[in-house]
């Protein structure tokens, strides 16, 4: 019995274990190239007029690579001048970022404010409701006209990223165990220490649920503002239309596609490990 | 331990709930006093008004008509001079056993090296050492409760309301509590009024048991326990008080029963 328990019991944790997570993950991937390369290949070889959109995974890797050494087009090797795809990262996580935090130091308290007060609520409800099912995007060519290049689209991520918090924080103050607010009154609590001591933790993890969903849109948002032609710190969505409606370079554009995954997936990924430093330190999960 | 002087005084007390057109009237009239340092059960079917009572008295609700005195002063409003214990626990989840105690000291502006003083007191009276940083989360329901007790102690109220507060622990844990609190209470001298559903908790814990009505809520009986602690469950005495308070809450039971199936 035990003999063949001990082998297949390894085994048995072997494919429960991380490492069985790790090793289906890379095949999916793996799979999911390999599928590309097909599709590609076969697009070719048929002689379809789609060959050219759909590079295969070789090509758009050079592109991707050698992008951080240069970008063609936007350099201009004979007087030195070299856009890396670093310089085109860099436009538009400024923008984000901008935008973003812009739109969390807005969003946090007002989202107190109407959570907690019944006016601010009523005076604030119907301008958000009114705003908000308005597609960030629908914004975009007239933001780039009244506040240009930079501001504009860090603008359109605002607008992105400021509902999900607002309405995420005005959610979290309402969840608030009212039995924690009959507790912290019974210790003597007055109404700015239940705010404060209360509510406002209280909130925190709601308040992170809406950051990470605003941090998401905000990329959504980025990208398509600086499509609309933006030359001034062209970001990865100006590269994106240019490298390809602009000049065909369609291996330049997947790269660039890919760049802002990777951009994003960090970004989330950032706030979620923030978020699960905060529960640590709390010792709320 | 019990003294003489009135701690708590309910005068003619009435509670209306208005729940859209309809009025329930979930007390009327309720009318008590309770000694210093006194244990005193309130015990009645669901929906008596027993929580209704205590949370007027800690002020997180206001009564239709009639009083609340404490100590001859009449209550307002919430304040740290009634500590309240919650069946729910209540704690803060973000804060350590020793935060969560010192609560109430923050609010008041107490220096922090009193304060982790006077928690330091309260963790060992309640028998936490050890705790001090943990979080609720990692406590048991018993464990949690003992938080809850020292938290309000920590306030140092005159006295201490308890609703339900060992109503979601295990029978085991339950016993050991009570005792706990029994212990506690010798320590303290505190006044405590405290809500259940248990007869066996009510004769084991009590000086006097206040049975309720079936609502509208009034005082229907109120027995005095009359037996020596620790008290022992299997006594003879014990029975016969626990039979006794029975009978009266059964026919409560019956009553509560007998409107919930024909409503107004």
């Amino acid at each position: 019995m035990s003999k063949t328990r001990g082998p297949l019991r390894k085994l048995k944790k072997l494919f429960s274990s991380r490492w069985l997570q790790i090793i289906l993950g890379f095949t999916s991937i793996v799979a999911f190239v390999a599928v590309w390369a097909f599709v590609s290949w076969y697009l070719v070889e048929s002689g379809s007029g789609n060959a050219p959109y759909v590079p295969g995974p070789r090509a758009v890797a050079d592109a991707f690579f050698s992008s951080f050494t240069s970008v063609p087009i936007l350099s201009d090797p004979e007087i030195g001048y070299y856009v890396t795809m670093w310089d085109l990262a860099e436009s538009s996580l400024v923008r984000v970022m901008t935008g973003f935090f812009v739109g969390l130091l807005l969003a946090f308290p007002l989202g107190l404010l109407m959570g907690s007060l019944r006016i601010a609520d009523d005076l604030g409800r119907p301008i958000v409701e009114m705003l908000r099912p308005i597609p960030p995007l629908a914004w975009v060519p007239m933001f780039l006209l009244i506040f240009g290049s930079f501001w504009g689209p860090a603008g359109i991520v605002f607008l992105g990223a400021f509902f999900p918090i607002l309405l995420n924080v005005i959610f979290g103050v309402r969840s608030v165990d009212p039995t924690l607010v009959d507790a912290a009154r019974t210790l003597g609590a007055k109404g700015h220490h239940i705010f404060v001591k209360v509510v406002m933790p209280a909130t925190i993890p709601y308040l992170m649920t809406g950051v990470k969903i605003g941090l998401g849109v905000a990329w959504m948002c980025v990208v398509a503002a600086e499509y609309i032609g933006i030359s001034g710190g062209a970001g990865l969505g100006y590269w994106i239309n240019l490298s390809s409606i602009g000049h065909g370079l369609y291996s330049y554009t997947y790269a660039a596609m890919i760049m802002i995954g990777i951009l994003s997936v960090l970004t989330t990924g950032l706030a979620g490990l923030l978020e699960q430093r905060f529960y640590k330190w709390s010792g709320m999960k | 331990m019990v003294r003489n002087e009135v701690s708590i005084s309910f005068k003619a007390l009435s509670k209306v709930f208005v729940k859209g057109k309809k009025q329930i009237v979930a007390l009327q009239d309720f009318s008590l006093d309770i000694k210093q340092g006194e244990i005193v059960c309130l015990l009645g079917p669901s929906g008596c008004g027993k929580t209704t009572v205590l949370r007027i008295l800690a002020g997180l609700e206001n009564p239709s008509s009639g009083d609340v005195l404490l100590v001859g002063k009449p209550i307002k409003k919430a304040g740290p001079d009634r500590g309240m214990v919650f069946q729910e626990f209540a704690l803060f989840p973000w804060r350590t056993v020793r935060k969560n105690i010192e609560f109430g000291l923050e609010v008041k502006g107490v220096t922090p090296e009193k304060r982790s003083e006077l928690s330091s007191r309260y963790i060992d009276l309640v028998g936490l050492k050890g705790f001090e940083d943990a979080h609720p989360k990692e406590l048991s329901g018993g464990m949690k409760q003992r938080v809850g007790i020292a938290r309000a102690l920590a306030n140092e109220p005159a006295v201490l309301l308890m609703d339900e507060p060992f109503g979601s622990l295990d029978a085991q844990t339950r016993n050991l509590m009570q005792k706990e609190l029994l212990r506690i209470w010798a320590a303290t001298g505190k006044t405590i009024l405290f809500v259940t559903h248990s007869v066996d908790e009510a004769v084991f814990l009590a000086d006097r048991i206040v049975v309720m009505t079936a609502r509208p809520g009034m005082v229907r009986e109120v027995i005095e326990v009359g037996l020596p602690r620790p008290r022992d469950r299997t006594s003879r005495e014990f029975i016969s008080v626990r039979g006794k308070v029975l009978t009266e809450l059964d026919e409560e039971f019956e009553k509560a029963r007998a409107k919930e199936l024909s409503p107004d």
